[in-house]
């Protein structure tokens, strides 16, 4: 279990390290003086001189690359070129917002998706399971804007139910709630179809079992079948899943973002990409990526607690 | 169900041949592959079922409902929608597939370097696809493109380097469950050299996996390329890319919800043929999954 660990990390860390140079050197590498984005073109010549030694543009690329890397473990990524703030400080101020909202979505899509895959399975080759084959489909085809405004134009436009702008502001946790209901729903839809997806092939798989078939003949009911010992059996195939699109969720939240004005990791993005704000960007997609390795890693040590035979070598 | 490799047919006649292999496909390919065709067909023709040039504006005809002149109405500069659908499908169908052909050649010899040469070449090329794939790929996409600009070029090339890792995977487990059968031990016996051996011999065998990739993938780059439109990385005004249309469109929502609504469903139906190919192949060819579906 503890080599296991190490080794894990020892993954993530090289991972990590090896996306640090890359955005390093694609922020570096491509066209474009940060400093005179900046100032602008009017800007006197010492003055840009002034500006890229206090960011330390003036230093050799080597000397920039190291000083980046250890200030990126400490936690510091630097300030960012417009505001003049941490960039930590920007990103965790909106951080809370976006993780509310994938998680929320995540769980959605579970409650949703898992017996939606059940059921298909069950009824496998009939009419439900056609119907909910196709729609999960419709769903994974779906890109998360689109949802985004069909959920928008449906139920805040024409039925008024929910606001059109969910930024902040609200008092009352039934408030909040009411905020978040659209945008969560937007991208567990997303989700929940990739979760009846899998849950349903492997249900199938673990249905054709010998043991499922142990179960029966000893009389256990059908949905003690399905619910206590096949289900669990699906747990991992599903958990990975979960990982897996994580990643796309949280990406995907940008878009969700966008459509109801909603503040997040998604907004700050779009104003670091149009302010090019190279700083901000930098340490951004720094901290996307750090979140998807975190989950990776959490993803295989949930293995061992869903599945006591699963080994850890 | 039955599968499409099995023996390709005898048949001397060409058509003959085309029939029979459409008629084995499974519903969901077939359905997919029609709307497809559909799509494809209206990219190209475009310029002979537009009724409007997709960029003429006209001032008296903003914000015009869907009929009459106009078949799906006008945008906010009066703009007919219709035809900017029709030309804004060459871009999606052209991006897509650009960027997956590129993904799919270069991650296919990656994977298939790595997986038949195995050792330090493995853990290398495997370790750099896994970094690539650490990046949520839209967050990806995003950021190269606004870092090069936003031109065809960029967006297949910031598209394409998102799904590469996809095909070194599925390329590099497919060869190494070849690597060791009998037909391959066959070839190195009669000493032939390991490209031959890989591209000659093995290559067609995973081929149809790599395919089935490539269908489910052109999904994905169809809505990314929408995606990036979307947020405003697309291919500048007043180019009509459907991704840039939803954008457009959204700013009016309260007003006119069909400028965001058709450009919307178009996304949808493109994604969803790619989706529909990509999952009837996977059975096809899956004989695990020909038993229970």
């Amino acid at each position: 279990m503890v080599s296991f660990l190490a080794k894990r990390l020892g993954f993530a860390v090289i991972t990590l390290f090896c996306v640090l140079t890359l955005v390093f050197l694609l922020v570096r590498i491509l066209p474009g003086d940060p400093a005179l984005v900046i100032l602008g073109d009017q800007a006197s010549p010492e003055s840009l001189m002034a500006l890229r030694q206090r960011l330390g543009l003036d230093q050799p690329l080597p000397v920039q690359y190291a000083r980046f890397l250890m200030q990126s473990v400490q936690g510091d990524l630097g300030r960012s070129m417009i505001s003049g703030r941490p960039v930590m400080d920007e990103i965790l101020t909106v951080l809370p917002y976006t993780l509310e909202l994938t998680m929320a979505a995540l769980l959605l899509g579970a409650l949703l998706g898992v017996p939606a895959g059940v059921w298909a399975a069950v009824k496998r080759g009939r009419t439900p399971d056609y119907i909910l084959r196709f729609l999960s489909l419709v769903g994974l085809s779906l890109p998360a804007f689109v949802a985004a405004i069909v959920l928008l134009m449906v139920f805040a436009i024409q039925l008024r139910w929910f606001p059109v702008i969910s930024a902040g502001g609200a008092n009352t946790l039934a408030e909040r709630l009411r905020q978040m209901a659209l945008p969560t729903l937007a991208l567990a839809l997303i989700m929940m179809a990739y979760i009846t997806r899998v849950t349903r092939s492997a249900m199938l798989e673990v249905l054709s079992q010998d043991f499922i078939r142990t179960a029966r003949a000893k009389g256990a009911s059908p949905s003690r079948v399905i619910w206590n010992h096949a289900l669990g059996n699906c747990l991992i195939p599903i958990t990975t899943v979960v990982g897996l699109y994580l990643g796309i969720l949280i990406g995907n939240s940008v878009l969700t973002e966008i459509v109801f004005s909603r503040p997040g990791l998604g907004k700050l993005i779009l104003s670091a990409l149009t302010q090019r704000d190279y700083t901000l960007l930098q340490g951004m997609i720094v901290i996307y990526t750090l979140m998807v390795v975190v989950v990776n890693l959490l993803t295989d040590l949930t293995y061992g607690f869903l599945d006591p035979r699963v080994k850890y070598k | 169900m039955s599968g499409i490799i099995s023996e390709s047919p005898t048949s001397a006649h060409p058509r003959n041949g085309m029939r029979s292999f459409l008629s084995r496909l499974n519903f969901s390919t077939q359905a997919g592959l029609a709307v497809l065709l559909l799509l494809v067909l209206a990219a190209i023709f475009a310029p002979q079922l537009a009724t409007h040039a997709p960029s003429q504006q006209s001032l008296i005809n903003q914000l015009a409902p869907p009929g009459g002149k106009y078949l799906l109405g006008a945008d906010q500069f009066g703009r007919d929608i219709w035809s900017r659908l029709l030309y804004g499908a060459r871009y999606s169908l052209i991006i897509g597939f650009s960027a997956i052909t590129i993904a799919l050649v270069l991650g296919s010899f990656i994977g298939m370097v790595a997986g038949y040469r195995g050792g330090a070449i493995d853990i290398v090329l495997m370790q750099m696809m896994d970094v690539i794939l650490a990046f949520p790929s839209l967050i990806l996409g995003l950021a190269l493109v606004a870092l090069m600009g936003a031109t065809v070029t960029n967006i297949v090339i910031a598209i394409a380097f998102t799904a590469t890792p996809a095909f070194a995977r599925i390329a590099r487990a497919a060869v190494m469950a070849q690597r060791d059968r009998e037909y391959v031990q066959a070839c190195h016996a009669m000493g032939f050299s390991g490209a031959r051996v890989l591209f000659r011999h093995i290559l067609p065998a995973i081929l149809p996996e790599i395919m089935v990739m490539a269908s489910l993938w052109m999904a994905t780059a169809v809505r990314t390329e929408a995606s990036l439109a979307f947020i405003g990385l697309g291919l500048a005004p007043p180019t009509p890319t459907w991704g840039g249309m939803v954008r457009e469109g959204f700013e009016n929502i309260l007003s006119s919800f069909h400028l965001a609504l058709f450009p919307s469903m178009a996304i949808l139906l493109l994604v969803l043929a790619f989706n529909l190919i990509g999952d009837g192949l996977r059975d096809a060819i899956d004989p695990r999954m020909k038993d229970v579906s």
